[in-house]
């Protein structure tokens, strides 16, 4: 009797299985029928896609000064790692007759954004099964029960392979892919508690563009207190009461207790924090050697950092973007402009340290919205970014379901992400608009995504004070 | 290190009758440009229109032969100061180089402190002076005191003067620079002729030391290396009906091992590497085989040593820290294992492919 329940679930699992590759397959088809579209859609040099830190045509310039045997980073062109330069520097030099250009770079960007896809959807079955397990231990089971539809983890896939943002940076060919594959390779790692990997992530992602640097902390709250869970007092409140209880009560298994018991602690583990710390070390100088190799015949580290990481720091090229920066840079003292470029660079710095203390007990969701802070506030920012971001709210989406704005956020993105290019052709190329139309669409853009990692976080917050306010009535209810 | 070469021709008389004088000038440009000095560095002054004069019989055409075989105002004659620009006061200007700001880069010198610069000039003289459009005259204490000004702001690095004109050696004898040569086609007291006269165009076509001058020319390619002591000697007093009298006191250099293209041609010595071209930094560490000149070897090595020494002043510094002592050698030794791939670039390429496995190797361990 009991296999004859279990074949209808076991093929209903394979169903969903199966219709998840086939949506995973099918955004693959989709960018190989865009790459090798006909028309030349030129999105790679669309300003919203490429930026001086992203362009393919930069790199291929400095691969260029590269085998001229001229510094890659002379005549300030090209300010990424030179990983990237040995990676897919020979890769845009290479043609094939009949093909589409770039297309082995594009092949690369489309592994990437699978690979990202498939870890995006490994960590999110991770944080499915710790926050179940952790819901379990406080009594709410029913909250556990997912819809039907489609796990957390595949639903984030999903949107992210499908999300019109990935399609367009990855076929117009902006590096951001692989910054996102490294972003979410240490998620993954940090998630599944694997410290090689997420060191390995953190350090590459760190090295690509420098603002992942401040995902250093969920890391670290990942490794120390465990994936997302329900605020820590309300297992201190489970505990007084299963002592007062001293009843035995089914065990699910010993593992689930011990975790739960170091949760019921509130004990911040430090050996995995120290074993990633050590293969942080490890890696960033295994990365700093093989840079310091590359770039030694010519100018050194000290210029590497300053084209890459000065670079970024100082916003030197003042292109416009969908950022903000570019036209306030361009109108400002050059005696006040230090002084403004801490100031931004601050404003990120500044908020760390209360999200962290707020949101301590989610660390994903703090990835998240340090993901969202700097993908806004960074010197140039491009639609990759906002890609990631994107992607990621999926894996939250059980939580955010009563977000308000939802539906003005999505049309807001819709109606920037079309206005975008039709201001900046009124403004290059017919003359009919200036700078003031295209940074209006700029500004526009900031204020979507503030109002959403606004909600997002007060969706969150009002959503624990749900589970507190459900444990607490069902602990009454017991203790009465 | 000579650089560049650069020549400042001037003819300074005017008048239908003089026209040998423009003559001269024009055949040494055409010399000058056949053996490589490119226009940007000819300085052409032309104190009047002889091709387009109304008494030319053959209009836009200058011949110094009466074969007319050569035409001298070709298509590509570039003139910088013409007419009345030619004058006492712009020469000074021109070789000091202290102009106006208006005055457009084409007609300056631009010489530095490689240049060979060749001045030749022509006209009328007498002692110790040339004359200029008739009216003026530049003194021989004029042209020293120039010379002096253009060694002390390091203006040129050897000098060749060349004078065509009547008592032509008295306009160098206040010279007192060191690196000037200087040759005249007559001593004091001796006139200098013209060669011979032209039927047909009317006037004398060209003058006895500068169709000397060219015939030793004519026979050269921009390969020879014919010497300045064949070009001075080949001037036949006889044939010149004067002395040819040059002043070598002040030049350093013996006068056989001088090639004449060193000031009337832009041939330079080519250094042949075996790899491309590294910057300076990588010298420490080999840079590629440079096969020098047998004469310029002496001075490079001395330069080598020189920087060889400013080089190792700096491990030094940085030994008097342990920390950095030893993250020196390590790097040292990193680097020198590298050198022994075959470029750095394919062991970059090893280092991140071996990134996966160690991240797979590691991830498996650790799990």
């Amino acid at each position: 009797m009991s296999t004859k329940t279990e074949t209808p679930v076991k093929k209903k699992n394979q169903k969903k299985i199966q219709c998840f590759w086939s949506w995973v397959i099918g955004s693959v088809i989709l960018r190989l029928i865009i790459i090798y579209f006909p028309k030349n859609l030129n999105l790679s040099s669309r300003p919203e896609v490429s930026t001086p830190l992203t362009s393919i045509r930069r790199l291929a310039e400095g691969y260029w000064l590269k085998q001229s045997s001229m510094s890659p980073y002379a005549g300030s062109m090209y300010h990424g790692s030179p990983l990237l330069l040995t990676l897919l520097g020979p890769l845009t030099v290479k043609r094939i007759e009949g093909q589409p250009d770039h297309l082995l770079c594009s092949l690369v960007f489309v592994i990437a954004d699978v690979v990202t896809a498939m870890l995006i959807c490994a960590a999110g079955k991770k944080l499915q099964a710790a926050y179940s397990s952790s819901l379990q231990s406080i009594g709410l089971h029913h909250l556990s029960e997912d819809s039907d539809i489609l796990p957390s983890g595949d639903f984030a896939a999903l949107l992210y392979l499908w999300n019109p943002f990935t399609i367009v940076a990855c076929v117009g060919l902006s590096t951001s892919a692989i910054e996102n594959l490294m972003v979410v390779v240490t998620l993954y790692g940090a998630c599944a508690r694997l410290a090689p990997l997420a060191a390995f992530g953190w350090v590459m992602a760190t090295h690509l563009s420098l603002y992942p640097a401040i995902l250093i902390i969920p890391v670290i709250l990942l490794f120390g207190y465990g994936p997302d869970a329900p605020p820590r007092k309300l297992f201190r409140q489970r505990t007084n009461l299963e002592v007062d209880d001293s009843a035995s009560g089914d065990r699910s298994c010993l593992e689930d207790e011990l975790v739960n018991e170091k949760r019921m602690l509130n004990v911040f583990s430090w050996r995995p924090v120290v074993l990633f710390l050590f293969w942080a070390l490890l890696w960033s100088s295994y990365v700093l050697v093989l840079c310091g190799i590359y770039v030694q015949q010519h100018s050194g580290l000290q210029e590497m950092f300053k084209s890459t990481y000065g670079f970024i720091l100082t916003i030197q090229d003042l292109s416009p973007n969908i950022g903000v920066f570019w036209y306030f840079f361009a109108e400002v003292f050059d005696f006040f402009r230090s002084f403004f470029l801490i100031v931004f660079h601050g404003n990120i710095l500044l908020m760390i340290l209360p999200l962290a203390l707020r949101l301590n007990h989610r660390p994903c969701f703090l990835a998240f919205v340090y993901i969202v802070l700097s993908s806004m506030l960074k010197s140039y920012p491009s639609v990759g970014d906002s890609a990631l971001y994107l992607g990621l709210l999926g894996l939250f989406a059980y939580e955010l379901k009563d977000m308000q704005f939802s539906f003005f956020l999505f049309s807001g993105y819709v109606g920037v992400s079309l206005l975008s290019p039709v201001m900046h052709n009124l403004w290059i190329w017919r003359g009919t608009g200036n700078a003031n139309f295209y940074f209006a669409t700029a500004i526009g853009y900031a204020c979507l995504q503030i109002i959403l990692v606004v909600e997002s976080v007060s969706a969150m917050l009002n959503h624990d004070r749900m589970i507190t306010k459900l444990t607490t009535a069902k602990l009454q209810n017991v203790k009465s | 290190m000579h650089t560049n070469n650069w020549a400042v021709l001037v003819c300074t008389s005017r008048f239908w009758f003089n026209y040998r004088h423009m003559a001269n000038t024009l055949s040494l440009y055409r010399t000058v440009k056949r053996l490589g000095i490119p226009d940007e560095r000819i300085i052409l002054m032309l104190a009047d229109d002889m091709a387009c004069n109304a008494r030319n019989k053959y209009p836009a055409q200058v011949f110094n032969n009466e074969n007319h075989r050569l035409n001298l105002y070709g298509d590509n004659v570039e003139v910088d100061y013409r007419g009345y620009e030619v004058n006492v006061e712009n020469f000074m200007r021109v070789l000091t180089g202290r102009h106006e700001n208006a005055v457009p880069r084409s007609k300056r010198l631009l010489s530095d402190e490689g240049s060979h610069i060749l001045l030749y000039m022509t006209g009328h003289g007498g002692d110790e002076f040339l004359k200029f459009q008739d009216s003026e005259e530049l003194q021989s204490h004029d042209l020293a005191d120039v010379v002096k000004q253009m060694k002390e702001k390091h203006r040129f690095k050897e000098l060749l003067i060349m004078v065509d004109t009547c008592q032509a050696s008295t306009l160098f004898s206040q010279l007192h620079s060191p690196g000037v040569l200087a040759i005249g086609s007559s001593m004091k007291g001796q006139n200098s002729y013209s060669h011979h006269l032209d039927p047909d165009v009317g006037v004398s076509v060209v003058d006895r030391f500068t169709f000397y001058t060219l015939a030793f020319f004519e026979r050269l390619n921009i390969y020879d290396n014919a010497s300045l002591s064949s070009l001075f000697n080949s001037y036949n007093p006889n044939l010149l009906m004067s002395t040819a009298y040059y002043r070598m006191d002040l030049y350093q250099r013996h006068l056989e091992e001088v090639p004449v293209t060193n000031f009337f041609g832009s041939v330079m010595e080519t250094i042949h590497t075996d790899s491309a071209y590294r910057s300076q930094s990588n010298k420490k560490f080999g840079g590629p085989e440079i096969k020098m000149p047998l004469d310029q070897s002496i001075s490079d090595n001395d330069r080598r040593i020189l920087r060889n020494s400013v080089d190792e002043d700096q491990p030094n510094k940085l030994s008097t820290e342990e920390n950095f002592h030893g993250v020196g050698q390590l790097w040292n030794t990193i680097i020198s294992k590298v050198n022994t791939f075959e470029s750095a670039d394919t062991f970059v390429c090893y280092g991140l492919g071996s990134m996966v496995p160690l991240l797979i190797i590691s991830v498996w361990l650790s799990s």
